[in-house]
């Protein structure tokens, strides 16, 4: 048993207790994380999801740009965040599984530790709201 | 492997009739390896008596500490080896964005806390961030993990041949979170104790104490049966007692602790509450627990 960096379990667990939509990744941009307001955006629980490959998680959600395209996987604020190290937003639409969009601001931030980089956050807002109730 | 529990009470020294059996110093083991070697694992007032039980011996020893509150570094200035010329110690630690190991402890070990200050020490010292890999001391692998308690803290794992030793005295494992629903790799802590010889854990709350503790780094009985019985460990000890714990008040809660542990499907003498002054040779994880001396 590999076990995850504190840092990740106590994000977890803070992202557990949060209202607002909130997706972690790991130092190698794998999804391990994301809440059940994340879960009501997406139209899908992560206990039914499991976690997603770094180069999965894009394609299963969107996220898209103003004109529908896909946006770049990186260009998301969440892999500027963890391959860069520092923070990152951005608006776009994620397709819910069935098939729904939703327009979304999304701020990423990395998990910086005294061992270098464990991950990242992204906590997403319904574009043009002042809270991050689920769209 | 050997273990000697030299303080096992949490938070603040409470000496004094009612405290007797299960102690009054604060957090302190001493591990003894195969080849001899010596390890103390923090530093709480228990640390006195393991420096003056260590007479003029040995020449080179380590210190592990989980961290830096004052239970568990307020005997370094009363550890006798450190005012000995001859003797070598080295002081391991978690690291910290803020200052140094050797500043984080000086600020203890200074003018007005302290009469003598760390550059005064007889000894020779030296102060080490502990690695994110396992590293050798004589014939153990050690390994340090943050775990969740409040501030940089590390729990340890310390494997001699076939027997290793759990250390995390001061641990809040269920900090909004489940521990009995986690999988196991999202369980602060685990990755250290897992099928160890000896788990020496936090178990400083009651249940009925821990609501009014939440956050405060540290596990009621329920969490610390749960991580237990996850952890899988041979033989647990309940470390880092309330100071509010009388003796009489340990005893009702060992009984609750054994009954609890037998209704979890834990095996007889698998989880028990630390006593000053025990000592335990750890034997090659076998079926056979820990067997205490």
């Amino acid at each position: 048993m590999t076990q995850k960096p504190l840092e990740l379990i106590l994000a977890r667990n803070l992202m557990s207790a949060l209202s607002t939509p909130a997706f972690l990744v790991d130092e190698g941009g794998v999804l391990v994380f994301y809440n059940e307001a994340a879960g009501i955006l997406l139209g899908k629980r992560f206990e039914e999801l499991g976690t997603v490959g770094a180069d999965e998680w894009g394609s299963l959600f969107g996220p898209f740009d103003e004109s529908g395209e896909p946006i770049p996987y990186d260009e998301l604020p969440l892999v500027v965040a963890v391959r860069n190290g520092r923070p990152a937003h951005a608006d776009f639409e994620i397709s819910s599984v069935d098939g729904t969009r939703h327009r979304v601001e999304a701020s990423a931030f990395p998990i910086l530790t005294a061992h270098g980089s464990q991950g990242a956050i992204a906590v997403f807002w319904p574009a043009g709201s002042s809270n991050g109730a689920a769209a | 492997m050997k273990v000697k529990l030299w303080g096992t009470r949490g938070s603040i020294p409470s000496p004094g009739p009612e405290t007797i059996r299960y102690g009054g110093n604060t957090s302190c083991v001493g591990v003894t390896l195969s080849d001899g070697s010596m390890l103390a694992l923090d530093a709480g007032t228990g640390i006195r008596s393991l420096g003056l039980a260590l007479a003029a011996e040995p020449a080179r020893l380590h210190i592990l500490l989980t961290h830096l509150h004052l239970d568990h570094i307020q005997g370094l200035v009363f550890f006798a080896p450190a005012f000995r010329a001859q003797t070598e110690i080295v002081i391991w630690g978690p690291a910290s964005p803020e200052a140094s190991l050797r500043d984080r402890i000086a600020r203890y070990v200074s003018a007005p806390l302290s009469p003598v200050e760390v550059r005064e020490l007889p000894c020779d010292v030296s102060f080490r961030h502990c690695p994110e890999a396992e590293w050798e001391i004589g014939p153990a692998r050690i390994r340090a993990a943050s775990v969740a308690h409040r501030g940089p803290t590390l729990g340890y794992r310390i494997d001699d041949g076939d027997s290793s030793l759990a250390y995390i005295p001061d641990h809040e494992p269920a900090l909004g979170a489940d521990i009995d629903a986690l999988e196991e790799d999202w369980i602060s802590g685990l990755g250290l104790a897992r099928n160890a010889s000896l788990l020496i854990h936090d178990g400083q709350y009651t249940d009925a104490e821990y609501p009014d503790h939440i956050g405060w780094g540290h596990s009621s009985l329920s969490h610390a049966i749960s991580f237990a019985r996850r952890a899988g460990a041979d033989r647990t000890l309940l470390f880092h007692h309330d100071p509010m714990h009388t003796d009489a008040q340990l005893d009702a809660l060992g009984l609750a602790v054994r009954e609890r542990w037998a209704e979890a499907g834990g095996a007889a003498g698998g989880m028990e509450l630390a006593e000053e002054g025990a000592e335990y040779e750890l034997p090659a994880r076998a079926a056979s627990a820990a067997s205490a001396t």
